[in-house]
């Protein structure tokens, strides 16, 4: 222990000198209050925890995490399908693999309606192995073209061209995402392709989900 | 100086001692860990319960419009047209009709259904095979699909991979036609 010599042994012995006596050594004084709580204060200073981490630090691994989140639902979007699956609209399937295309007009041919950027446009009959119903076509049941869906499509393609003029792309055709139901007829999506080319629309996507052969 | 007494420096030693905090009063710190556990539980049940579809898209052109050119080609082309009935697929290459058995040019169905299915597997062999059959083909990569008015979406989606590659021995896809327009018929 760090003790200091007894000031009553003198050269530093300790309590019990050479040659026994068994004499205790006299008690030494008590200092003053105000060095006892100077010598406190000193020893607790001295004897004081260095401040340590001694919780978890998570944030940097929390700020990774949210990085690391945000860019996978990012990449996920891109490549997902928010289109509502339900009987009404059954998108095909294929063995393509390639990523998605999001430019131009997405025009959806569900069992009852064909709807232009949200916009139900024209309804589909029951059976459609004829295509939608002649009244709205522009020259009856045998024509393509159908009239209210051009109208449509005109408009957007009006201001596509537009963007496309001053964004420095090629205005003279415009871009569709067609989103069919699986069972849509093959005369149906032609009247609606053929629409589609007849409004300026010079490439289709024509969107399927990623699967097996079926 | 004065010296402390021993009874002093005892109780400096022992007042001096550094004291050990609870768990619970450590630094006033915000305890997330409960939190965290709530929210791995949640993610995990989410991942779980969602389902991802990933979609893809096929790119398609309305048809070129032929005759542009003053003069007809020098090299021969396929222009190879698939039509889907519902009894088969009818393959017409080379201004023909591609005979049953993809051999020959005679009328008939090239490649009929199997049972109640479309053949797929034969038509891309049939389609490889009419590739294959003159070098001057081999950059040829359009093909037209037509149907008849009832054939469903699915088949001619299937019909379009059928015809767009084929997996050569290393598994690697060899392209054929990839180039899809939509024929009109009327």
């Amino acid at each position: 222990m760090n003790q200091p010599p007894y000031a009553g042994s003198p050269g530093g012995l300790g309590p019990t000198s050479p040659g026994g006596g068994g004499t205790p050594p006299p008690r030494q004084p008590a200092a003053s209050m105000a060095v006892y709580k100077r010598e406190l204060r000193r020893e607790i200073r001295r004897r004081a925890l260095e401040p340590e981490i001694n919780f978890l630090n998570i944030t940097a691994m929390l700020d990774m995490m949210t990085i690391i989140l945000v860019f996978l639902l990012k990449s996920m979007s891109a490549q997902t399908a928010s289109i509502p699956q339900s009987s009404d609209l059954t998108i095909p399937k294929s063995i393509l693999t390639t990523e998605a295309s999001q430019q131009g007009v997405a025009v959806l041919v569900s069992k009852s309606w064909i709807v232009v950027d949200d916009n139900q446009v024209v309804p589909v009959p029951g059976d459609p192995t004829h295509g939608v119903e002649g009244r709205y076509k522009r020259g009856g049941p045998n024509d393509l073209y159908i009239t209210e869906l051009a109208s449509r499509l005109q408009n957007w393609r009006d201001r596509d061209k537009q963007v496309r003029a001053s964004t420095g792309k090629d205005p003279s055709g415009s871009e569709a995402i067609i989103i069919a139901d699986k069972d849509t007829p093959y005369r149906l999506l032609v009247e609606v392709l053929f629409t589609l080319g007849q409004t300026e629309f010079n490439k289709f996507h024509l969107m399927v989900l990623q699967g097996s052969k079926k | 100086m004065e010296r402390l007494s021993a009874y002093q420096r005892s109780k400096i030693r022992r007042l001096s001692q550094p004291k050990e905090l609870a768990p619970d009063e450590e630094g006033g710190e915000l305890n997330i860990v409960p939190f965290l556990d709530i929210i791995t539980n949640v993610m995990m049940f989410v991942l779980a319960t969602i389902t991802v579809t990933f979609t893809a898209t096929i790119d398609s052109f309305p048809p070129r419009a032929g005759g542009s050119s003053a003069r007809p080609p020098t090299t021969p082309t396929l222009g190879l047209t698939i039509l889907v009935v519902p009894e088969g697929f009818s393959v017409k290459a080379r201004g023909g009709n591609v005979a049953p058995g993809c051999d020959d040019v005679a009328p008939g169905l090239a490649v009929g259904k199997t049972g109640n299915e479309y053949d797929f597997a034969k038509l891309t062999a049939c389609v490889q095979k009419l590739k294959a059959s003159s070098p001057d083909f081999k950059d040829e990569t359009s093909v037209t699909i037509s149907g008849n008015p009832n054939i469903p979406y699915q088949t001619i989606i299937s019909t379009i991979d059928a015809v767009r590659s084929v997996p050569d021995p290393s598994g690697k896809d060899v392209e054929l036609f990839p180039d899809v327009s939509f024929g009109v018929a009327r």
